[in-house]
Parts: C-alpha cells; structure tokens; sequence
C-alpha cells in the first residue's frame, strides 16, 4: 500500500494559511516523518489524508485510489493522536476491539484479537483497565495497537511522543519503530522533534509556511540542507552571511574561509553553513598563519554529558562547537571540507 | 468564624425548618413557633382533588420538560459545538440565552398572545405549558452541554472513532454520549429544579385542568397557615424527588451504556 499527495493544496477557510502544492510519496513499509516550527502546516498534511480536511486542488492517493472526497471512516488508516484520544468509557480491550466492533466482528473473536495486539506492545495484563489507569506511554502503547488492529492501509503519527518525558520518549520512539516494522505499513509521523524524526524516519519532509522546503533521508536533511531555514532546525549550527572572495575562498564576519566555492562567481552572496561538531578545538597555541585557525575565548560552556557545547567569542563574531575535550580551549579550526554553502538569506 | 458558618446555615434553612414544623403544628397563630401536632394538613392536602391534580402535573411537566431538553438540547448543543464557527457559534449562543435574559412574565405574556388566537388556540394546554417549561430551561442545557463538549474535546475522540472506521450514528452513540452522561445527568437535576418550581410562566399560560403545583400553592396561603405550609413541604419533597430521579435515571442510563460491549 502507497499513500500519495499529488499537487494538494488547501487553505483554512478566510484566511491565507494553509498548505501549497504538496507533493509526496510514502512507499509499503516506509516511515516518512513531517518536521517543520508551529504553524508550517505540518499537522494539516496529516488531517488531509486522514481525511478531516478536503483538498482544495490535487489528489490524495491511497495506493493509487483517490480518496480526496472519502470520509475518515472509509479510508482505513489508523490515527494515533497527540494525547492518544483513547475512550475513557472502554476498558483496553474494548478500546482496542472498537475497530472491529465497527466493522461487524463477533464479540469473542474480537476480544482475543484486541487482547493478541495488547500482548504485542507488552500490555496484555492489563485488557480489563481503564485508560485512565495508564501512564502516559501506557496510553501510547494501547493506541498503537488500536491504530493497526484493524490491519489499515497506512498509519499517521501525530505528534505521538509530544506529551511523554524524555526518557519515556526515547523507549516509545524504539517501541513505535519495532511494531510499525513488523506491520511494514506506510507510515507518516509529524512532528516538532527534529531528533525524532532523525532517529526513526526512512525520509523527512522539512516544512516551511505551508510549503516543502527539502524532502531527503535523515542523512541528507542533516549534511546537505537546502537552506539556511533546515540548517537551523535539523540539528545546531554556524551559520554566517557571506560572499565568493577567489576560488576557493568566501568572506564572512568571522574571517575569510577556504572551502569549495563550486565555480560560484566572485561577490556571489551565500550563507556559510558548519555543523559545531565538525569544528575542531585547538587547546594550545594557535597557528595565526593558518586561514582556518581563529584565536578565541569561550563565552558559552554548556556540559551536555558526552560533549560540551562551546561558543567561542572570536574577532568578529562567535563559533559553536562541540567537542569530547574536557580542559581549555584557545581556539578552533574549521576544515574546509566542513564548509557548505547555502543559498543566501533573504 | 465557625459560629459565623453555623449562624449563616441557621439563617438559610431556617425558612424550611420552620415550614417543617408550621406543617405539624395544630393552630400557629401570632406566635413564634405553632403549638400541638397533627398530621391533618397533610390529609387535607393529600385529599383535595385540585392539590392531587396540580402534583400529577408538575410531574408530568418536569418528566416532559426533561425529556424535551434531551431530544432538542443535545442535538442543538451538538450543532453548536461541532457546527459553529466564529460569529454563527456566538449567533446561535446569544439566540439560546435570551430567555434567561428575558423576564418570564414577558415570555408569558408572548406566549398568551400568539395562543390565544383563533388560529393557535392552545392556551391552558398542557403541551403549551410544557414548551414554556422548554424555553426557560433550555438554555442552561444548551450552555452547560456545550461548555462540556468543548473540554472534554470531544472532536478529538470523534476524529479517532471516524480513523477507526465508527459511522457517524456509532461515533454518538458509542463514543459521544457516553462522555456526556454525567452533563446530561447535571443538566436534568437543574432543569427538574428549574421546572418543578416555575411559577411566573405557569400561572399565566397553564389551564385550569394543566395547573401545576406552585400554581395551585398559591391559593393555600389563603387558607390556614398549618396547610399552606404542608402543601409547600410537598412541593420541596416532590422537587428532591423530580431531581433524584432525573438524577438517578441519567446515572443509571450512563452505567448501563459504559458496561456495553465494546
């Protein structure tokens, strides 16, 4: 089973916002994670194929039938909501066997089903509790199993990690990935954790206003960002204005750096983009010779556990790093291999 | 401070507390308290045809009353919660508030002039006695229901049960309302108060075989103080009354649908 957006648009009655020309493809088996800021119009892709908004242009596809004009109830996709939307009236089992009492299951066979799926996500002692008798991840781990009892075309995650602390985020993150592979059903996730999307998707979607700004592997997201925008959201980094001063050569507040210019034309504005972990501390005397190296102090020294993050006040403006080093630093080296360059703000 | 609490208690139930003991009190004429016992004001009460007529009434209202708030409230709250956006949704709350804003004397009034034509000739029935009851209570059904509908977000559990494939007649009656059995369960224990005790709208749309009990209570005042106060103690036991079972039947209807198979 496929889920597809094929040119779909839609905006929010009276108003502007919305999302534009969305385009996307989410094969068998596949996890495709949304990320994007509050308002980008990440949680709308999602209501649009659930079927809770109506595209205004373009198609939804749900392997290959259009099912823009479908009702939720006929699409069969399985929902696993923000705050788990479990029934609080309905003992686990009965929650999880609501599905098939909907599509006309007998009460005994529908019971040992709702009861098989609770033991898949390492409930199934608790079939005759009520949800409100859960933890958060509980919860999570019942409307799961809820989402994909009913064997659905596809499963959309919205936000499903939000409401839990990190190290239960963390567990239900490895959870949701283990029992979606052993379904192999096309997934979309949306969420505001880049992290989380990172660590389980297969692709991500980096939204912006509405609209896909970069569509790519977690790897390509991270290391080959379209924009200054999924650079600063995708994890931390430098990011300095800048223009082509030689072959070779950009010009920024910090100093001029050498790195692979790729033919740009002299005086070409871009924006110099380094991720903090590929700079390089130097602890001792700094080479003053070396165009890369720059004499530094620390103004920020954050202790994240493994690294530190580091922000070193240099002449002309500062630079992230982070390092395993744990004594002084004087200074950093930023090898030109480390360097890309982004188009340029606006 | 507690001798203040207990002085402030004093001062509310006093009023019942003396009704109580006026109804036994044999002859309470100029004196603080009645003197003797009897429970002849009761008999009384309980034997005149028009005081027995009057209390079948008021029930028949306050059973009619509620049952109307359920099939028009619960729909129209729904529509509201659902349905309404922006200026629609505070239209629609504005248009179901005005007759809590409106004097029920005004209401009444409205009323015996539109019924009492040639051509909608029902005034002093007891059908239009109950949709006065219906105008006057619906808006605290309207307002409460939608108050609840929107935090228990009901969209959401809604928006769920449509993913799992409940047609919209299975999303109300499986996830929807059994949500709202305990508004629904408030709701009637106000509309049962509101409604056994209405007097202003009853007085003057009610016939003379539809009058309700309050109606009908205010000729015992002009008789002896012992029955006025008897007949007033059954008009307070006939209101716990209306309340525990509109109460009860919610509570039961409640239990009974979370105990369904899922």
């Amino acid at each position: 089973m496929t889920l597809r957006y094929d040119q779909v648009s839609y905006s929010y009655p009276g108003t502007s916002t919305g999302v534009f020309d969305i385009a996307l493809e989410i094969g068998r088996g596949e996890l495709l994670a949304i990320i994007g800021a509050s308002g980008s119009g990440k949680s709308t892709i999602l209501k649009l194929l659930a079927g809770f908004l109506k595209p205004d242009t373009g198609r939804i596809l749900i392997d290959g039938k259009d099912v823009g004009a479908s009702l939720p109830e006929a699409r069969r996709l399985g929902v696993v909501f923000q705050n788990y939307a479990l029934f609080p009236h309905m003992r686990l089992w009965e929650n999880i066997a609501y599905p098939l009492k909907v599509r006309g299951i007998a009460k005994q066979a529908r019971r040992a089903r709702a009861i098989e799926m609770l033991g898949r996500v390492g409930m199934g002692k608790r079939a005759e509790d009520y949800p409100a008798e859960l933890s958060g991840g509980q919860q999570q781990r019942v409307a799961l199993a809820r989402a994909l009892v009913f064997e659905p075309q596809g499963l959309l995650l919205d936000e499903p990690l939000s409401a839990l602390d990190a190290g239960l985020r963390l567990e239900m993150r490895d959870e949701i990935l283990r029992v979606q592979r052993q379904a192999g059903i096309a997934t979309l996730l949306v969420t505001h954790d880049q992290e989380e999307a990172l660590s389980i998707a297969d692709k991500v979607v980096m939204m912006r206003d509405g609209r896909i700004v970069q569509i790519g592997t977690p790897r390509e997201l991270y290391e080959t960002p379209a924009d200054a925008s999924v650079a600063a959201f995708v994890g931390q980094s430098n990011l300095w204005s800048g223009s082509v001063s030689g072959d070779g050569m950009v010009t920024t507040p910090i100093g001029a750096l050498a790195c692979d210019t790729h033919g740009k034309s002299l005086g070409t504005k871009v924006t110099v983009f380094v991720r903090p972990e590929r700079v390089e501390p130097i602890t001792g005397p700094v080479d003053a010779s070396n165009p890369c190296c720059f004499a530094g102090s620390m103004s920020a020294d954050r202790y994240l556990g493994p690294v530190r993050r580091i922000d070193m006040a240099v002449a002309g403006g500062a630079i992230r790093l982070e390092t395993h080093l744990r004594g002084p630093i004087t200074g950093v080296t930023i090898p030109h291999d480390a360097i890309r360059l982004l188009p340029p703000t606006s | 401070m507690p001798f203040v609490a207990i002085a402030y208690l004093i001062f509310l139930a006093a009023p019942v507390l003396l009704l109580f003991v006026g109804s036994f009190g044999e002859v309470w004429s100029g004196t603080l308290l009645p003197s003797g016992f009897t429970w002849r004001w009761y008999q009384e009460v309980a034997g005149d045809p028009s005081f027995r007529r009057a209390f079948t009434t008021s029930l028949k209202i306050v059973a009619t009353t509620c049952i109307l708030n359920i099939l028009i409230g619960l729909p129209l709250a729904y529509a509201i919660h659902a349905g309404a956006r922006g200026g629609v949704r505070l239209a629609a709350r504005i248009v179901t508030l005005m007759p809590i804003a409106v004097p029920e004397l005004v209401l009444a009034f409205g009323f015996i002039l539109v019924f009492s034509s040639d051509a909608l000739p029902w005034l002093g029935s007891f059908w239009l006695l109950a949709a006065g009851h219906l105008v006057l209570t619906l808006p605290y059904t309207v307002t409460a229901l939608v108050a609840d509908m929107d935090q228990l977000g009901l969209a959401e559990y809604e928006h769920a049960a449509a993913t799992l494939g409940a047609s919209f007649p299975a999303r109300m009656w499986d996830v929807t309302l059994p949500q709202l059995h305990t508004s629904l369960l408030s709701c009637m224990l106000t509309v049962a108060a509101l409604s056994i005790g209405e007097f202003q709208l009853s007085n003057l749309v009610s016939g003379f075989l539809s009058r309700t009990y309050p109606v009908v209570l205010l000729q015992a005042f002009y008789g002896a103080t012992g029955f006025a106060c008897a007949a007033t103690v059954v008009l307070l036991g006939l209101a716990m009354i209306a309340s525990l079972t509109s109460g009860l039947t919610a509570r039961v209807t409640g239990r009974r649908k979370v105990g369904a198979d899922a």
